[in-house]
This record gives C-alpha cells, sequence and structure tokens, in this order.
C-alpha cells in the first residue's frame, strides 16, 4: 500500500512515515498544500494523509480542488483542532475519516488500511463470509460453522463492522465512531465490555477464537 | 473649544436636543417669516388701495369741475376727518394746495406708483415726531401732479409689535429647548457616568465591578445587566483559568514526572541490559495517552466555557438520546450486577448540540457506574418539567457526595478522597456544568434514592436543558 502524506510539521512527517512503514504502509511526504495538491495529482496512492492547516494551500483547499476534479481517493484529515465543527467541515470538504492531533500510529494506521480496504469493496453485498463465520445482511442472521448466533441489534452491527474489516486492526475509537457513531471519548472503555460481549456469542464453543485483541490497537477479526 | 464645555453639553443627548432646537428653530422661522410677511404685507395692500381709492375720487372730481374744483374739494376733504395727506403741484412743479410741503416723490416719470416717506407731525406734548406714510402721484391731464398719501404709523407698530411677540417667542422656544435639553443629558449623564465608572475599573483591573441598576427596567437598567452578565461571565472564565492553570500544575506534574522517571529507568536498566525495557515503554505510552486525555478534556471544557452557545445546535428527542447512551453503558452495568433503568418520556423535544449532550450523558452514566457498589442500582430518566425545561437525571446507589462538597465536584480537577482510587481526572463533572452551560441549561446534584448498603445517600444528577424555544 503507497500513502500521501501531506503535513508541514517535516519531523512529525517522519515519524508518521517510520510508524506507519512498521505496518507495511509505504509512505510519500509533500511539506505543503501545494507539493501535496502536485503530488496527489500525479496519482498513484491508495489514501491521503492531509494535514488539515498548513502554509500556501490549506488541507481543505487541496482535498475540496481533487474532489472538483473527480479524484475520489480516500482522504484522512488530520488536525489538531478536533472539535466537532472541524470535523463536519473536513467531511464537508470531501474527506472520508478524521484524525485529531496527537494520535496513536496504531490508530492512523488501522484508520488508514480501513480507508484503503473501503475502496476495493465496492459493489453491494448481501452476503460477507469470513472463514466460517456467515453473516446475511438482508436476513440480518449470522451462521458459524452453520450454528445459528443470536445477536442484539448493535451486536450485529459490530460484528458487521469487523467482519468488513476482516483481517485489519480497528481501534475502540474506530468502533465507537463507526458503530455508535459517537466521537467522544468515554473515560470507562465501554467498547472493551461490548465487544467481550460479542466475543462470547461468536468464539464460545467454537475450536478457534476470531475476534482477537490487538495490543495497543484494539481488535481484529480474523478468519 | 469641546475641552472647556461642561460635562453635559458634551453628552449625546444634549447634542441630539442641539439639532433639534436648530431643526425646530428653521421651522419656526419659516412659518413666523410668513407670519410677518402677510401681515407686513396687508398693511401695505390695504393702505395703497385706499391711496388708490382716494386718487381715483379725485380725479373724478377734476374731470367733472376742473383745477378749481379738485381743490376746492382737497381743501374740503383735507379739514375732514379723512386719514389722508394731500399736494396738489401746478406744471410747474410749484405747490397749489395741500397738507404736505413738497411731494417725496424726487423724479416722476408719469405712471409712479406707491412711495414710502415719512412725514413730520407734532405729538400732543409739542415734540416734533417723524410717523411713516405711503402715497401715490399722477399727473393730471392738465399737466398738474396730484399726490394722495397715508399715515401708516399706527400699522407699521402693529407690525412691530408682531415681530417683537415673534423674537420672543423664539427666544423662549430655544431657551426652553435648551433647559430642557441640558437636564435630559445631566439625567442620562448621570446613568452613564455610572456605567463608564464601571467600565473603567475594569479596564483597570476590577474585574469584580458591578453596575447599579435603577431599577425602573429602562435600556439603561438592560445594558446594565448586560454589562454584568457580561462581567459575570468574565470573571468565571478567568477564575477558571487561574484554577485551570494551578490543577494543571498540581495534576499532571506527577504523571509527567512518573512518566520522565519510568523513561529515565528504562534508558538506564537498557544501557545495562537487564530490566523489561518493553514493559517500561508500553507503561509509559498508557501515562501519555492519560496524559492527553487530559489535556483534551480541558481544551473541550475550555472551548465549551469560551463560546456564547454550543455549536451545530438541533432539535431532537432527548429520549432517542438518552437510549443510545444507555445502550452503550447497559453492559457495563450488568457486568457489575448492577440494575439498569431507563424511563423517558416520549416524543419530547429538545434543542441541542447532540455530540455534548450525549458525551454530558455518558459522563454522568459513567460516574454513577463507577461509584455504584455491585447489586446496586442506576436510573436514567428523561422528563419535561412543569417549567417547560428537559431534564435527564442519573440517581444511584453509591456513596454520594456530602452537601457541602457538590459545588466543588463540579469544578475542574476536583477529586474527592474517595474517588482518588478510581481512574479519572476530575473532569466529567466539570464538561457536564459546560456543555449544560452552552445550552443555557443547568447541572443539578442532589441526594439519591440512598446508598445500598447504607453506606451515603446516593446521588442524583440532573442535566437540565431549557424549553426549546
Amino acid at each position: 500500500m503507497r500513502i500521501l502524506i501531506v503535513e508541514d510539521d517535516v519531523e512529525a512527517a517522519g515519524a508518521m512515515a517510520r510508524g506507519l512503514s512498521e505496518a507495511g504502509i509505504e509512505t510519500v511526504h509533500a511539506a505543503d498544500g501545494v507539493l501535496g495538491l502536485a503530488a496527489a495529482q500525479a496519482g498513484g496512492f491508495h489514501v491521503l494523509v492531509v494535514d488539515r492547516m498548513m502554509p500556501n494551500m490549506d488541507g481543505l483547499t487541496l482535498v475540496e480542488t481533487l474532489r472538483r476534479e473527480g479524484d475520489q481517493t480516500p482522504v484522512l484529515f488530520l488536525s489538531a483542532l478536533g472539535e466537532i465543527d472541524d470535523r463536519v467541515a473536513g467531511l464537508k470538504a470531501g474527506g472520508d475519516d478524521y484524525l485529531v492531533k496527537p494520535y496513536a500510529f496504531a490508530e492512523l494506521s488501522a484508520r488508514v488500511e480501513a480507508l484503503a480496504r473501503r475502496r476495493e469493496t465496492g459493489s453491494v453485498q448481501t452476503m460477507i463470509k469470513v472463514g466460517d463465520l456467515e453473516m446475511d445482511l438482508i436476513g440480518r442472521i449470522v451462521h458459524r460453522q452453520g450454528k445459528e448466533i443470536d445477536l442484539q441489534p448493535r451486536e450485529f452491527q459490530l460484528l458487521e463492522y469487523l467482519m468488513r474489516h476482516a483481517g485489519q486492526s480497528v481501534t475502540r475509537t474506530m468502533l465507537l465512531e463507526k458503530v455508535w457513531e459517537y466521537h467522544f471519548d468515554p473515560q470507562t472503555n465501554v467498547i472493551d465490555v461490548h465487544v467481550s460481549r460479542l466475543r462470547a456469542k461468536i468464539d464460545k464453543g467454537f475450536d478457534h477464537p476470531m475476534l482477537l485483541t490487538v495490543r495497543g490497537a484494539g481488535y481484529r477479526l480474523d478468519a | 473649544m469641546a475641552r472647556v464645555l461642561p460635562q453635559v453639553f458634551r453628552t449625546t443627548p444634549f447634542r441630539l436636543t442641539l439639532l433639534f432646537l436648530t431643526v425646530f428653530a428653521a421651522a419656526a422661522s419659516i412659518f413666523l417669516g410668513y407670519i410677518y410677511v402677510a401681515t407686513a404685507g396687508e398693511v401695505t395692500v390695504r393702505a395703497d388701495r385706499a391711496i388708490g381709492q382716494e386718487i381715483q375720487s379725485l380725479t373724478g372730481v377734476y374731470r367733472q369741475g376742473g383745477i378749481k374744483a379738485l381743490n376746492h374739494s382737497m381743501v374740503e376733504r383735507a379739514v375732514g376727518d379723512r386719514p389722508f395727506l394731500y399736494l396738489l403741484l401746478d406744471r410747474t412743479g410749484q405747490k397749489i394746495t395741500g397738507t404736505i410741503e413738497a411731494s417725496p416723490v424726487e423724479r416722476f416719470n408719469g405712471t409712479q406708483t406707491s412711495v414710502n416717506f415719512k412725514v413730520t407731525d407734532t405729538d400732543p406734548d409739542g415734540a416734533e415726531v417723524r410717523h411713516s406714510a405711503r402715497g401715490q402721484q399722477v399727473r393730471l391731464q392738465g399737466g398738474e401732479i396730484l399726490f394722495v398719501g397715508s399715515d401708516v404709523s399706527e400699522a407699521e407698530s402693529f407690525v412691530l409689535k408682531i415681530l417683537r411677540a415673534i423674537w420672543g417667542a423664539g427666544a423662549l422656544v430655544i431657551l426652553l429647548g435648551l433647559a430642557g435639553g441640558v437636564l435630559i443629558s445631566r439625567n442620562v449623564n448621570e446613568t452613564m457616568v455610572g456605567l463608564n465608572r464601571v467600565v473603567i475599573a475594569v479596564r483597570g483591573g476590577d474585574i469584580a465591578a458591578r453596575a447599579t441598576l435603577r431599577g425602573v427596567n429602562d435600556e439603561f437598567d438592560e445594558l446594565a445587566s448586560g454589562l454584568n452578565d457580561m462581567l459575570d461571565r468574565l470573571e468565571r472564565s478567568m477564575g477558571g483559568l487561574r484554577h485551570v492553570g494551578d490543577a494543571i500544575a498540581h495534576d499532571l506534574r506527577s504523571p509527567l514526572s512518573r512518566l520522565r522517571s519510568r523513561l529515565e529507568l528504562a534508558l538506564i536498566e537498557a544501557e545495562a541490559g537487564k530490566g523489561d525495557a518493553q514493559a517500561a515503554l508500553a507503561q509509559a505510552l498508557e501515562d501519555a495517552d492519560g496524559l492527553l486525555a487530559t489535556f483534551n478534556a480541558v481544551l473541550a471544557i475550555t472551548r465549551l466555557q469560551s463560546a456564547v452557545e454550543a455549536p451545530d445546535q438541533v432539535r431532537f428527542d432527548p429520549g432517542d438520546l438518552a437510549e443510545g447512551v444507555a445502550e452503550l453503558y447497559e453492559p457495563l452495568c450488568e457486568d457489575k450486577a448492577i440494575e439498569f433503568k431507563l424511563e423517558a418520556t416520549p416524543a419530547l423535544t429538545v434543542r441541542g448540540n447532540r455530540e455534548f449532550i450525549a458525551q454530558a450523558l455518558a459522563n454522568i452514566l459513567d460516574n454513577a457506574v463507577k461509584y455504584t457498589p455491585e447489586g446496586g442500582a442506576v436510573r436514567l430518566r428523561v422528563r419535561r418539567r412543569a417549567s417547560g425545561e428537559v431534564e435527564f437525571s442519573v440517581t444511584d446507589t453509591g456513596p454520594g457526595v456530602p452537601e457541602p462538597d457538590r459545588p466543588r465536584v463540579v469544578q475542574r480537577f476536583v477529586r474527592l478522597e474517595h474517588s482518588r482510587s478510581q481512574p479519572g481526572a476530575g473532569l466529567g463533572l466539570s464538561l457536564v456544568a459546560a456543555v449544560a452551560e452552552a445550552h443555557g441549561g443547568r447541572l443539578e446534584l442532589d441526594e439519591g434514592p440512598g446508598a445500598l448498603n447504607g453506606s451515603g445517600p446516593g446521588l442524583r444528577v440532573a442535566l437540565v436543558l431549557p424549553r426549546p424555544s
């Protein structure tokens, strides 16, 4: 995977590149908005990671320009601001995700991977299959090894998200944002409790666990 | 010039009064001027008409009886009670007869109309007085010249009286207007001086200065109470900032120094080739995350406190929102064997920022679950009060907060002794309070239904939002 980092803070960009290369992601760095736009227009990136505030051209303008030109490469905005209105402005400009600085590398790489993957699955699915786990999106039924698993609506959504990102790390914040649609940081890790309930339903009594805890990052559903 | 004027003359009301007076005086001048022209004009017109008639009558006599008859008639008329002055001159300009000596008309071209002149008379005391008069002159067919005049001094003195009255009235209007202006200005000025004194005091650093309300509910009282509100807010946020400064120094210094020594120790041990560097780093990372979470919370609170009102407000059903947050916390309650109940009045409406209110609610629930012992109960209730306000309340059967401590736990970084063992930075309720305030609402802390094991009264925390307008 190859991503473009548009970030005026060279040191931060360097750290980001090192962090992402650990996750097997190749990075190209552009040091301001104008250079970033030129690099993005040249193409060849799976994801663009764009800082909101930069000299010459700010991140919002960069992404708006790309979107006007019909470029649909997924964009992850980085920002030190982090208020709700900032996030909304970022998404309105054509961003696909929003991450507030400072962030954990695990969070960044998980989100970058999620964005890159999202692009590959374009068509409308009716069934998702991960290993011996099967989800019927129309009948809203889940089977593992042919055995029906009874899930609450929220558990179903949680599992759907994990299945769509099978093999990738997803963080607690991502789950809270994408499944519950909350953008704040709960003091207690309520997500862990929900995940462990789901785990009890899909893994208990089967030969191998699928829903794994990734240290320092979050969770991963593996076949 | 402006500097030597007393204060009252420099006030806006006084200037407005002056402006008004100028406009009023101009209008009055036009009106009074019209009256003057009309009356004075009428006096001359009447005199001219009477003179014209007299001349006509005399020329009639002349046409019928010639110069002799005219002479006779003029003498008769002059001794009669007619109010006219007469003069008849022969072809060479010599006086034939008349009550005045010479014609006031200097160059006569034959068609002279009216002329103003003065006649000398003797008043009852024997003194000479000069009266204003007006007359007309005609040349008769035989070449003689006839002049008839009329004393207009009485009419003129009437006009003068009117003129004097006009001046007097004008002066009175302006004086009264000025006096009124001064009175209004002084009154307004006193109020403004009071408000200004507050502004000067605050500028000088006395943030506690407040304007006094006159209690008459006028726009000045409104301004004063607005100023006071603004200062209250400013004082609170300044106090808040000071407190945050102190609190950050106090509460973040220890985790920061812990982090530092952990890293230093890990470095020393790594250099010596022993110790678990990986574990130390993981722990350090966790410490840093905790610090960042605290910073973010402080940032969110200060942003909310400095905003006039919460951004992105929409109308929504508070029951729906509560259900969502409740669903997030329910499994946590079950794990702790806490009985959780949500009671929401359906189909209520409230206006606000969903995200902030959800977070506030999550913080309240988080605390309730954290401090309620196993086997206890937590209840989330959404209802409309009789006042129309919408209340989200969470009651728990934990130890509660002693009444004297309740105002304090809302402050940033304040954690009561027994809660120090629990995770958290002491920012949860501060954020709830900031969210409530940014929506024009408030946070209420009360006794709950009683603690499970009798160790306290339990706690009831209510986020109260105003009735949607």
